[in-house]
């Protein structure tokens, strides 16, 4: 295969494999105090979430600001746009892996480990939002007593369900086995026994041979061919939601695409946020390198460009489509109304801001690349905001229009998963190989002269 | 390490894939390879196929026609009921359901088939021949029966470019 150079070096610095293991390996054996600290204050803000989670629970749902009109409010702005976050691990790994990108392999683990959490954060929204959540599992279809009454395949908020679920299980799935000869690794490092069990355990055995080579290559492979479908579905389903629906705002053909994209967006907005902290940190530059960010920089432009061109769609579709209805929604509620801060800060934050990255002094400025994927991802939840408030809020009949402000519970909950992510992310640096170590040794090949072969003609 | 074996632990790929193809050239195939990463050369050289990937083709075939047809038992002919004026065999509505919960029986199902047959499963203890195989070494394990008379020339092509442990 033709090798470019425009990439710069995989790993910097002539690592040797060894080195590669015990330098990856290394957060695992000494856990600085900065993370006790990080993770007592991540587990307060998941206590918080824990008190507004039982508030809602035994008191109802009444102690939300939502009412008959904006009945979704904070709790599906949230699951949004956590799930948008959760895009990342599939669009990483399976993206990256169809489009034979190597630079993947030190980020993947990562983003993998942050949507298995995000996924997980944003599937408590609905869950609770249901105000029983005891009954929740009245979505499944199963032989019941009620007839058996089945669910109703037609409704989007039940394929959201089905897509939601299958994602976290594949995702958690795709994660673990990925992390199988990683763990082995550990294992046959470690110099404390209890490591070497643990670690061993969750192993399952893993030797290395060409044989568990042959069959895990294969199960990657049928995995992230058919996980490539769930980077579109997923967010496809849950834009179903809004959009089959007859709402102002809503009603469009153009929400599968943008809510895909935008989750491309937001998720790899989140993977910048946390690579640049494990650089920060754990002083991993070595193995994502400056030019590892400078390519997810490039990429965010790229994203930045179709959510621009999907808002200006929007609002050219409003005014071409005539409608007095979809006219009001967007030129006299969003542009210029009532929620013209939401719309601008969003518009600013998601298409305008990130434009910063077309120049190379921007985005070799890790602190600069990192203040502005936290506005990317604060500009996406504005752009859930924009959707779920603006729409329900102002909806035909004036006689029905409320407005719609949360209460510290439904806030309490947010802060909540805002500590279980950082939480969980602070347990994956800490116990888990943060970078894929095998994957990454199989590409330090590209660095050396020849690709490291011996005969001149390179079999890649 | 065993009386059986000789190891050949190498330090990178491209000098175990010639000792490799060195020794296969003498009609010796090694007992097993292992490496911290996958080797193309040697898991195609090593002659073993998988047919994971056409046993996930029939899980995928198999569950999309159960679940459709479970969607239109369901649906249409166990408890009919009308939503907004739409038809009973909503086929196109169905298809969203089909696809993801297709993938998900895919997914997990090819996955206890890898652990079947790969024998990888929770608590399994390794049957280790070296432990560095899974960081930083690449090693060939000969059995010793299989080359008899030839030992010498092994041994030498080995220690071209590893070490015998």
């Amino acid at each position: 295969m033709y090798n470019s150079k425009v990439r710069g070096r995989l790993i910097q610095g002539d690592k040797s494999f060894g080195q590669i293991s015990r330098e990856i390996l290394a957060p695992i054996d000494k856990t600085p105090i900065w993370w006790y600290f990080a993770f007592l204050v991540s587990l307060g803000m998941f206590g918080f979430g824990l008190y507004a989670k039982y508030i809602t629970v035994s008191t109802g749902i009444g102690t939300w600001g939502v009412n008959n009109s904006s009945a979704w409010g904070w709790a599906i702005i949230n699951f949004v746009w956590w799930i948008g976050i959760g895009h990342a691990g599939t669009a990483f790994s399976i993206f990256l892996l169809i489009l034979r990108q190597k630079w993947r392999t030190a980020i993947n683990r990562a983003a993998e480990a942050m949507t298995v959490v995000a996924v997980f954060c944003a599937s408590l929204f609905p869950l609770l939002h249901m105000g029983r959540p005891w009954l929740f599992f009245f979505i499944f279809p199963y032989p019941n007593t009620r007839g058996p009454l089945w669910v109703n395949f037609n409704s989007p908020l039940f394929w959201d369900f089905v897509a939601i679920s299958a994602y976290l299980l594949i995702s958690a799935s795709f994660w673990y086995f990925g992390m199988v000869p990683d763990f082995a690794t550990i294992r046959d490092t470690a110099k404390s026994k209890i490591k070497k069990a643990v670690y061993g355990f969750f192993s399952f055995g893993w030797t290395g041979s060409s044989k568990e080579w042959l069959r895990f290559e294969a199960l990657s492979f049928v995995l992230g061919g058919i996980a490539a479908v769930l980077v579109v579905s997923v967010h496809s389903i849950v834009s179903t939601d809004f959009a089959v629906s007859v709402v102002p705002g809503w009603h469009t053909t153009i929400f599968p695409p943008y809510f895909v994209i935008g989750a491309i967006f937001s998720g790899f907005a989140m993977v910048l946020t946390l690579v640049i902290t494990m650089r920060g940190l754990y002083k991993m530059n070595d193995f994502i390198t400056d030019s590892h960010v400078d390519a997810v920089c490039r990429v965010l432009i790229f994203i930045s460009l179709i959510m621009g061109t999907a808002y200006t769609t929007e609002i050219f579709m409003a005014w071409y489509s005539g409608s007095d209805y979809e006219m009001y929604m967007f030129f006299q509620n969003r542009l210029f109304g009532d929620y013209a801060f939401e719309f601008w800060a969003m518009f600013v934050s998601n298409a305008v801001i990130p434009q910063l990255f077309w120049f190379k002094a921007v985005r070799r400025r890790m602190w600069m690349v990192f203040v502005i994927s936290i506005i990317i991802n604060i500009g996406m939840w504005f752009e859930r905001f924009n959707i779920v408030i603006t729409s329900t809020s102002r909806d035909f009949l004036p006689a029905s229009w409320a407005n719609y402000s949360p209460t510290w519970v439904e806030v309490g909950f947010f802060v909540g998963t805002l500590g279980m992510f950082l939480a969980g992310v602070l347990l994956f640096f800490r116990f888990i190989p943060m970078i894929a170590i095998s994957e990454l040794k199989s590409v330090a090949k590209f660095d050396k002269p020849n690709n490291g072969q011996l005969k001149p003609a390179s079999h890649e | 390490m065993s009386k059986n074996y000789i190891l050949g632990v190498f330090d990178d790929e491209a000098t175990l894939v010639d000792a490799f193809e060195k020794i296969k050239a003498k009609g010796i195939l090694p007992v097993e390879v292992y490496s911290p990463y996958p080797v193309h050369e040697i898991l195609i050289g090593m002659g073993k196929k998988t047919r994971i990937t056409h046993a996930a083709f029939f899980y995928g075939l198999f569950a999309a026609i159960g679940i459709l047809g479970f969607l239109t038992y369901a649906a249409v002919i166990d408890w009919p009921l009308r939503y907004g004026g739409k038809p009973f065999n909503s086929f196109p509505s169905f298809i969203v359901v089909t696809i993801v919960a297709t993938i998900l029986s895919i997914t997990l199902l090819t996955l206890f088939t890898f652990s079947a047959r790969a024998k990888i499963f929770p608590g399994k203890k390794a049957e280790i021949y070296h432990h560095r195989a899974t960081d930083d070494k690449f090693v060939m394990v000969i059995s010793k029966e299989s080359i008899e008379k030839n030992e010498k020339d092994i041994q030498s092509i080995i220690k071209e470019h590893g070490e015998i442990e």
